[in-house]
């Protein structure tokens, strides 16, 4: 299904980091990391707990402060951005946790992806909201938009959130663990999402625990521990390979067996 | 009617002066911005305006703009410093601010007139020019809470994290409103100062705290129309409540208690919720009559417990 994209003709990065370390005091959550994104690829990020994937995240979006190295993305550095100005890059994430405005309406949440990136003309908001509307029939949420995110299951909670990412448009989607707490009909519906907003060519990178997920889904495995990054590559073959097996798979291959 | 306004002109003047006050501290909480800096504001307004009205013999509206102005500045120099607090170390901070107000204020020589305070402040101000600052303050407020500008500061108080991964400047928003917040206050001040015609130290205290935050928690922390709510009731329930003599303090202390129990959104926010189940009720979704407050349980794993917001105003007042 995938194609070992990375090896192939050189794709274009939309998106890389060099020599990436965060430290916390004599933590080394991340530990020079280098990796690149090609664009319209789902790169995904493998790893067990603690292994520095969400510190990773919170690198790339500029929310936790680097140590040393450099990110680059759309061939800019953007290492020194405040990290309120990365969204404006073109960079959306969602989060571990669904996080919404509860007191708001599905729609006004999934327009909050919109607020901050558009002018408030009145033509801009016109076309705010049609994204809106766009971003919520791709996750199928359309049909609760006016209901209030707490009183809706988890599954669709998470269709709001990657909703209010797409309305934002970006050209790198960070997902972090995506279908956590999901069965696995609505696991395969996330997958095929995603699946789909590669297909328009939106580059996306996933830090998922489910490993049948992952190498359905991405095109690029990157597996971590302990801040390094230890194999890089197709899917199948990284999650074949011994040291990710001992660090990773030992554990929990049981479970997805 | 005419009689009926003019019986009560003190009252309907105390509750305007008192949304005032409230409103200064409201700005920030609706932001997540724990600061009661709007009560130092409020000393600062209403000295400034005194002394500049008594002490230098300019007119009315030009010492209620100067007390309003040196309040925003001030206030907006405080915020630069105190931004980065949260929660009950910026609320200390603030309060600090008030004291210091205060104590200045106390050894302010003859220009603040010591621990007696000024007199003798006596502004052209009526009610009607009461009205029409408060009108326009409240205007600035509706278009805060509105639209995609609403939805941002909502952000920002419930989520910053999430609120920068958006795209909004955070600290902006924090910064900005301590500008607002000592505008609002200073204004504030400066009306009642020129009104009542003299102000002591003694006004400039921890009670100015206690009476905003009563207005908010009565009357709802998400929107000028809870503190407006709030201030009426806190103004005219001691009129309402005069037939029960001394038991008063005590009826005032339980409903305030009451309010801030059961009621977490105010009475504004009891009166949305209210609404919005009834939408519910009537809105194309079919909800069970009696378990319409029970989430939908056909998912395979039950719904995440919700995050408690960061330092959540509306909820922990």
């Amino acid at each position: 299904m995938s194609r070992p994209s990375h090896d192939a003709a050189e794709p274009q990065m939309i998106f890389e980091a060099d020599d990436v370390a965060v430290h916390f005091g004599g933590v080394k959550a991340v530990d020079g990391l280098s990796f690149g994104l090609p664009e319209g690829k789902i790169v995904g990020i493998l790893g067990p707990n603690g292994s520095g994937k969400s510190t990773l995240v919170g690198a790339i979006t500029r929310h936790v402060p680097l140590t040393r190295g450099t990110l680059r993305f759309l061939g800019k550095d953007y290492g020194n951005d405040r990290a309120h100005l990365v969204p404006h890059r073109g960079i959306a994430r969602t989060f571990q946790t669904v996080r919404l405005l509860e007191e708001r309406t599905v729609l006004e949440n999934v327009l909050l992806g919109t607020d901050s990136l558009s002018g408030g003309g009145r033509a801009e908001r016109r076309l705010a909201h049609e994204r809106a509307q766009v971003a919520m029939q791709r996750t199928g949420c359309e049909h609760l938009a006016k209901e209030r995110p707490d009183e809706l299951s988890y599954g669709n909670r998470r269709r709001v959130e990657i909703a209010r990412a797409i309305a934002m448009e970006p050209k790198l989607l960070l997902v972090d663990e995506p279908t956590a707490g999901m069965g696995r009909a609505e696991k395969e519906e996330v997958s095929a999402l995603m699946m789909s907003l590669r297909a328009e060519g939106l580059t996306q990178l996933i830090v998922e625990h489910d490993v049948q997920m992952m190498v359905d889904t991405c095109d690029i495995l990157l597996a971590m521990n302990f801040g390094k990054l230890i194999v890089e590559g197709e899917p199948r073959d990284v999650v074949r390979n011994p040291a990710v097996q001992e660090a990773y798979l030992g554990k929990q291959a049981v479970n997805h067996a | 009617m005419i009689d009926w306004y003019t019986a009560n002109s003190v009252v309907i003047q105390a509750t305007m002066t008192t949304l005032l006050l409230a409103l200064s501290i409201q700005l920030p909480l609706r932001m997540g911005v724990f600061s009661f800096a709007g009560v130092g504001c409020f000393g600062i307004g209403g000295y400034t305006a005194a002394i500049a009205f008594t002490k230098f013999g300019m007119g009315t509206w030009t010492a209620v703009a100067f007390g309003t102005v040196l309040a925003g500045v001030l206030c907006y120099l405080l915020g630069l410093l105190v931004h980065k607090l949260t929660g009950l170390y910026l609320g200390m901070a603030t309060i600090a601010f008030a004291l210091i107000v205060s104590v200045v204020a106390t050894n302010g020589g003859s220009l603040t007139g010591g621990a007696s305070g000024l007199f003798g402040a006596l502004g052209g101000i009526t009610n009607l020019h009461v009205f029409l600052l408060l009108a326009v303050v409240i205007i600035g407020l509706a278009i805060s809470e509105a639209g995609r500008f609403g939805r941002k500061i909502d952000t920002v108080r419930e989520d910053p994290e999430l609120a920068v991964a958006l795209g909004i400047n955070v600290t902006r928003y924090r910064k900005l409103t301590f500008l607002a917040s000592g505008l609002i206050g200073g204004l504030a001040g400066a009306v009642t100062t020129l009104l009542r015609s003299t102000i002591t130290p003694a006004e400039v205290n921890f009670h100015l705290v206690v009476v905003a935050l009563t207005v908010i928690i009565i009357g709802g922390s998400s929107s000028w129309l809870g503190a407006f709510i709030g201030a009426v009731f806190i103004t005219w329930l001691p009129t309402v409540l005069s037939f029960v003599a001394e038991w008063e303090p005590i009826i005032y202390g339980f409903v305030v208690a009451l309010a801030a129990i059961f009621l977490p959104g105010g009475i504004l926010g009891l009166v949305k919720d209210l609404r919005h189940r009834r939408g519910a009720r009537r809105g194309s979704t079919p909800p069970p009559e009696e378990g319409a407050a029970a989430p939908p349980d056909d998912e395979p794993h039950a719904p995440e417990p919700s995050r408690t917001p960061v330092p959540s105003q509306g909820g922990a007042l």
